[in-house]
């Protein structure tokens, strides 16, 4: 496997998908920073890193998802390098496990750089404007168990798109799925249903009834884990003539 | 150990109701440069696409080294570089890096990548970007990609696209040499007949899916009729003695044409024609045996299956 996860991660260099790491968390923490500057009180550190999380799983997540499984499909997809893939004499569930494993840990990555960005944005908000400083203690821990929580209930979110970009050599399914979905988990904000609804299950992470956020993280954490074995064996085992 | 570096057993794929490859039994022995021509759409393709394990046939068999493809693909891959009409290469990553990669999914000693770089000419191109190379140094670092390994078997899918009258040249010279070199056996996809014929030890000729014509290219050559292009004073009259001599004539704008028979010495015929035009009174201005040629193989192939067309 090891040899297969070299490959993947060498293909993300001076690639668009590695600019996403960090430009869509960054657009979290300039928004909080623009915000932090503007506003005329101090606030709490929970507040500070309540918000950042909100503005993430409500709706960077979901956007950043569906952009970086099209960028990733792209990178095969463009050139047309599957069938020099596919050649190799390397069984495809290996490929295609480690493409799911690469975007899983390229989220994570971008989940802890938006907790990170959202903590500088704060302390850089402190530096330029003092009397708007972050107030009280910063539960680092505590931010890092809601942003887990919020990757891995996003898990069903990651496979369906991972799915359908990688299934689909045009990135407007993906795309065109990633955006509905989005705006769906945004207009049904509130409603009982929008639990069910994979796009939504990581913003209900931060949800303060407990049934909301425990049934989006079993949902969302166990379907997604059936729907990425069940996307890589469909997609290893399909014939591309 | 097989008789055949590659070989296919009544392959055969099917697209809903288009029968794309039916039935072929290719067979390219082991050393050999094998020519595997057809016009678009004939199945070539599809047929380098089973025999690579990237497609399933419905029926039959594709084998490399002995191993069935569809059985054994992982193992069978192994034992092949192949170089397709879709390179395949990341823009964003040099062409080292894009050898880099193919190197370390096929577990391959580092060394590896300057040997097949020395071999294509492409070692100082190597730290560029792919998305500035051409199509011909694309085509280049392809090849290089396929002779990593030195696999025994090489499929090359139109490897002289997008080169330059040279990189044609030393393509050629590259790939007659490699089954003496390496003990490889290259099967090369390709349009262009007199490259084929300059350095293919046999050939496969495709037509709507069926193999029309397999084997030695010096045998199919020499079993090939030969025509002799006349030119006289007076062709009608030369048209006329030629068929009272009993030869077969084609129909040609410039010329007289006549066909000889497979077994017909050409220079004989045409010796014996000029004593009998000049006796009959002609002044013969043109009397050409035209060389056999796997234009001539390949166009008769083609003529050969009228009933599937």
């Amino acid at each position: 496997m090891f040899p297969v996860l070299k490959t993947e991660l060498t293909k993300l260099h001076r690639s668009l998908a590695l600019l996403l790491i960090v430009a869509a968390p960054g657009l979290v923490a300039l928004f909080l920073l623009l915000n932090g500057l503007r506003d005329g009180q101090q606030r709490p550190w929970d507040y500070w890193l309540q918000s950042g999380s909100g503005i993430w799983a409500y709706f960077m997540l979901p956007m950043s998802v569906t952009a970086l499984t099209a960028l990733m499909a792209h990178t095969e997809h463009a050139p047309r390098a599957w069938d020099q893939l596919r050649a190799l004499p390397i069984a495809r569930w290996r490929i295609y496990a480690t493409k799911a494993l690469v975007l899983l840990g390229v989220v994570a990555v971008m989940t802890a750089v938006a907790v990170l960005l959202s903590i500088g944005s704060g302390a850089l908000v402190g530096l330029i404007r003092p009397d708007n400083a972050p107030t009280g203690a910063l539960d680092l821990a505590s931010a890092v168990s809601k942003m887990s929580n919020v990757f891995l209930a996003a898990t069903l979110m990651i496979a369906v798109q991972f799915f359908l970009a990688l299934r689909y050599a045009s990135f407007v399914p993906g795309l065109v799925l990633g955006i509905a979905g989005t705006f769906f988990s945004v207009v049904a904000t509130g409603s009982r249903i929008g639990v069910f609804l994979p796009w939504q299950m990581p913003v209900n992470m931060l949800a303060t009834e407990a049934w909301r956020a425990q049934t989006a993280l079993g949902l969302g954490l166990g379907l997604g884990v059936l729907t990425l074995l069940f996307a890589i064996c469909a997609l290893s085992s399909r014939d591309v003539p | 150990m097989s008789d055949f570096a590659l070989e296919t057993r009544g392959l055969t794929r099917r697209f809903g109701r288009h029968l794309a490859v039916d039935a072929i039994d290719l067979q390219a022995p082991h050393r050999a440069v094998f020519g595997f021509l057809g016009p678009n759409g004939a199945g070539k393709s599809t047929t380098i696409r089973m025999v690579l394990g990237l497609c399933r046939p419905t029926s039959g068999e594709a084998r490399v080294c002995g191993l069935d493809v569809t059985r054994n693909r992982i193992e069978a891959a192994r034992q092949v570089g192949a170089l397709l009409e879709a390179h395949g290469f990341y823009p964003n990553l040099t062409g080292r890096e894009n050898l880099e990669l193919a190197r370390t999914l096929r577990s391959l000693g580092r060394p590896e990548i300057d040997r097949v770089l020395d071999q294509t000419d492409m070692r100082s191109a190597a730290d560029r970007r792919v998305s500035d190379y051409s199509l011909g140094m694309r085509q280049r670092l392809g090849l290089a990609r396929a002779l990593m390994g030195s696999p025994p078997v090489l499929v090359l899918d139109e490897p002289t696209n997008g080169l330059d009258p040279d990189g044609i040249a030393d393509m050629r010279g590259l790939l007659s040499e490699l089954p003496d070199r390496t003990g490889a056996t290259v099967l090369v996809s390709s349009h262009l007949l007199s490259e084929v014929e300059q350095i293919a030890t046999h050939v496969g000729i495709l037509n709507l899916g069926r193999l029309t014509v397999q084997g030695r290219l010096s045998d199919l050559l020499a079993n090939q009729p030969q025509d002799i292009e006349l030119a006289t004073s007076n062709d009608a009259r030369a048209r006329t003695l030629a068929l009272a001599a009993g030869y077969d004539i084609v129909d040609s704008a410039e010329d007289l044409r006549l066909k000889l028979a497979p077994r017909d010495d050409a220079r004989q015929v045409a010796a014996e024609l000029n004593r009998a035009l000049v006796e009959a009174g002609l002044d013969v201005h043109r009397l050409a045996p035209r060389p056999r040629s796997l234009e001539a193989l390949y166009r008769q192939a083609k003529l050969d299956l009228p009933e599937a067309a």
